[in-house]
């Protein structure tokens, strides 16, 4: 039976469930290193996941569904940077405040613009980026349809995260950017001292936390699903900010904590389908991942340390 | 956090125009303080008319059709007391976390746990005359409440993981938890998963059936027993060590510390009583409303419960105000989806505002300055 658990499309489905976390995860380091938390990101997945869907569905175009969901989704995040660095807000209040905002919005439209609740029509998901033609029987056909299944069958979004995770890393350590960014995050008042704009900086990397989760969004609906349900985004902005901190605020490190999820939730996944063999109910199949979650945290929080000045708003002089 | 703001009560000072300044300082804030509830609701009913607008209704109607099913007679002002109850309990939890610098964002799952506990404790209890099993049932909820808290309580005083992520995470393993329980070993006869009904010497009953010159509507007795739990807190916080405890390390844990208290001892008090309260709020809504335990029993009553602390700023009276006006709101948006046809998910919406414009005080205090700004300018020509 191990055997019919642990396939190759097991670990495809699991980067694949890791995406729209891990998305949101990278994008969340860079918002937490500049100083400021954002646990909104549960919102702007769901914001971006409508927006997505809808824009798709209207016009027809998948690919503007994706330039729809990360509009959205950085407009809402644009709320956040106003409260969190001009206003001085609470951020955590703000960022609750958007996740609620989200589901409220989305729900509204929802009712407003396709006249009923719950979920949207079918819209067409984008397709892999490659298509290879399969091995053969050979011991090296083999390996290659392991490759080939596991790392090429993937959507545009999915090779983007990726993407993300390891140029903005480098970004984060090697460029002059990066650096000035952590400086934010660290001692904000140094940083103004020799001339670098608090309020810029935190703005651009709120931003850029929005645009990962509104295209988290874009994954869920026009990569995975194919369609929106209210509510559908299930909690994953706030595992994908436990995954950040397992990742050690690092946006790399941030991706392969939230391979870790999207292995468990493919998982959970797999097992449900033997649910004849193996004798447990499917909610404790589905409570996994957050298991997971807390297992995760409570393991490795003490260890890890967060920016110094991470969540403390900035008050200029004058 | 909101916390209070110091007023500073100093005998005669030097009038010098710094302690003037300090003192408009401090007036400004007190105003603020005050009035930032109140802008903070009218500027969400002016963004949720503007919603409204877009969506191609009239606001004014939608209103007026919402106030009409929220107080429109004795049966709609029952019906917003029945949706306050649950949100004075949620509110006071999330309230009493807040007091203490902690955010029970994880209320939800708190809540779902009392729900099933008080569902399952009521059916076993049914031998018992109802002066005894309805306080066993409650104190069972409560006691399920603070252990669903409990968890994340300690990882929080010992390793300092964020209670944000923790309670969130619980209130996903929760409702799934009892989703089980309601389709599995506690399930009703029949195919929809629900547990059995309670007997009625487990049911709260209505205000108007106890008192008979009330008219007749649907609010029971648990929103008394909410106003009892407000005076409670009010009075704990004020008074009593444990309020002092929460209090102190809820504004600097450091001096609490260094003042001898135990602050993760505190931290896991702090967030087993905001479990507690949590879990009432699903024991009103059992045995007061439904009679049973099903998976839809609360629809977010648990994150309304942040908007109503933030709304009250974490005064446990102004709680019971907030909640009413939330309840008023649910209870009214039925009735402004039937004659105004728009979606109740506005009061969503209104909500989010709320939260953001609480939280968004500077807004506030920048208006409040601007208006002093130009009182001051007059005075001067």
């Amino acid at each position: 039976m191990l055997a019919e658990i642990f396939t190759p499309e097991l670990f495809a489905s699991a980067i694949r469930l890791a995406t729209p976390i891990a998305l949101a995860a990278v994008g969340a380091a860079i918002c937490e290193r500049s100083g400021v938390v954002n646990i909104a990101m549960e919102g702007l997945m769901l914001i971006g996941a409508f927006a997505g869907t809808t824009v798709a569905l209207l016009t027809g175009s998948t690919w503007l569904g994706v330039l729809g969901a990360v509009v959205a989704s950085l407009m809402f995040a644009s709320m956040h940077a106003w409260a969190s660095v001009n206003l001085r807000s609470d951020q955590v209040i703000s960022g609750t405040a958007i996740n609620i905002l989200a589901l409220g919005t989305t729900g509204f439209l929802m009712k407003t613009i396709f006249g009923h609740p719950g979920t949207t029509d079918p819209v067409k998901t984008l397709a892999p980026v490659f298509d290879l033609p399969r091995g053969d029987s050979s011991a090296l056909g083999q390996l290659w349809n392991w490759i080939d299944t596991v790392l090429l069958s993937h959507t545009p979004i999915v090779y983007f995260g990726i993407f993300a995770s390891i140029f903005l890393t480098w970004a984060l350590y090697r460029t002059r950017w990066g650096l000035r960014l952590r400086s934010l995050g660290e001692h904000p008042r140094a940083a103004d001292t020799v001339g670098i704009s608090v309020y810029k900086g935190r703005w651009f990397a709120v931003l850029v936390s929005g645009f990962m989760s509104g295209l988290a969004g874009a994954n869920l609906t026009l990569e995975q699903v194919g369609s929106f349900t209210e509510g559908m985004t299930n909690g994953r902005g706030f595992i994908a900010l436990a995954a950040m901190i397992f990742g050690r605020w690092v946006p790399g490190g941030g991706y392969l904590a939230s391979l870790l999820f999207g292995f468990a939730d493919a998982l959970q996944l797999k097992l449900q389908i033997f649910s004849d063999v193996i004798d447990i109910p499917a909610q404790f199949f589905l409570m996994l991942p957050y298991v997971l979650t807390v297992i995760v945290l409570a393991g490795v929080v003490g260890r890890a340390v967060a920016p110094a000045a991470d969540g403390k708003p900035f008050e200029p002089r004058g | 956090m909101p916390d209070e703001a110091v007023s500073a009560k100093n005998p005669e000072p030097p009038r010098t125009p710094e302690v003037i300044e300090d003192r408009d300082t401090a007036r400004l804030a007190r105003v603020v303080r005050v009035a930032t509830p109140f802008i903070s609701v009218a500027i969400a009913v002016l963004i949720g008319s503007i919603v409204i607008r877009l969506a191609g209704a009239s606001p004014v109607q939608a209103f007026s059709a919402m106030f009409e099913g929220a107080f429109g007679g004795p049966r709609q002002t029952g019906e917003t007391l029945l949706k306050a109850t649950p949100l004075i309990f949620t509110g006071l939890a999330v309230t009493y976390g807040f007091r203490t610098g902690l955010f029970n964002i994880g209320a939800e799952g708190q809540l779902f746990l009392g729900g099933i506990t008080a569902a399952f404790v009521g059916v076993q209890v049914a031998a018992l005359p109802w002066a005894a099993s309805v306080p066993i049932i409650i104190v069972c909820a409560a006691l399920a409440g603070a252990a669903w808290a409990f968890i994340p309580a300690l990882m929080k005083a010992r390793i300092g993981a964020h209670e944000v992520i923790t309670t969130m995470m619980f209130t996903y393993i929760g409702r799934y938890f009892v989703s089980w329980i309601i389709a599995g070993p506690f399930k009703d006869e029949g195919a929809i998963p629900q547990t059995p009904l309670l007997p009625e010497t487990s049911q709260l009953p209505r205000i108007s059936d106890v008192f008979s010159f009330v008219q007749p509507n649907r609010a029971h007795l648990g929103f008394l027993l909410g106003i009892v739990a407000a005076l409670l807190m009010w009075w704990i916080l004020r008074s009593t060590v444990l309020g002092y405890e929460a209090r102190a390390v809820g504004f600097n844990p450091m001096a609490a510390a260094t003042a001898g208290i135990s602050v993760s001892v505190t931290t896991v008090k702090s967030l087993c009583i905001s479990g507690a309260l949590a879990g009432l709020a699903g024991a009103v809504e059992v045995m007061g409303v439904h009679h049973r335990m099903f998976d839809q029993l609360s629809l977010g009553l648990g994150f309304t419960g942040i908007a109503v602390a933030l709304l009250a700023k974490t005064n446990p009276l102004g709680v019971i105000a907030a909640a009413l006006l939330f309840g008023a709101l649910s209870a009214g948006a039925g009735t402004m989806q039937l004659q105004a046809g728009v979606s109740p998910r506005v009061i969503d919406i209104i909500q989010g505002v709320i939260i953001f414009m609480v939280g968004a005080e500077a807004i506030v205090a920048w208006a409040a300055r601007r208006i002093t700004a130009r009182k001051g300018a007059e005075h001067v020509s």
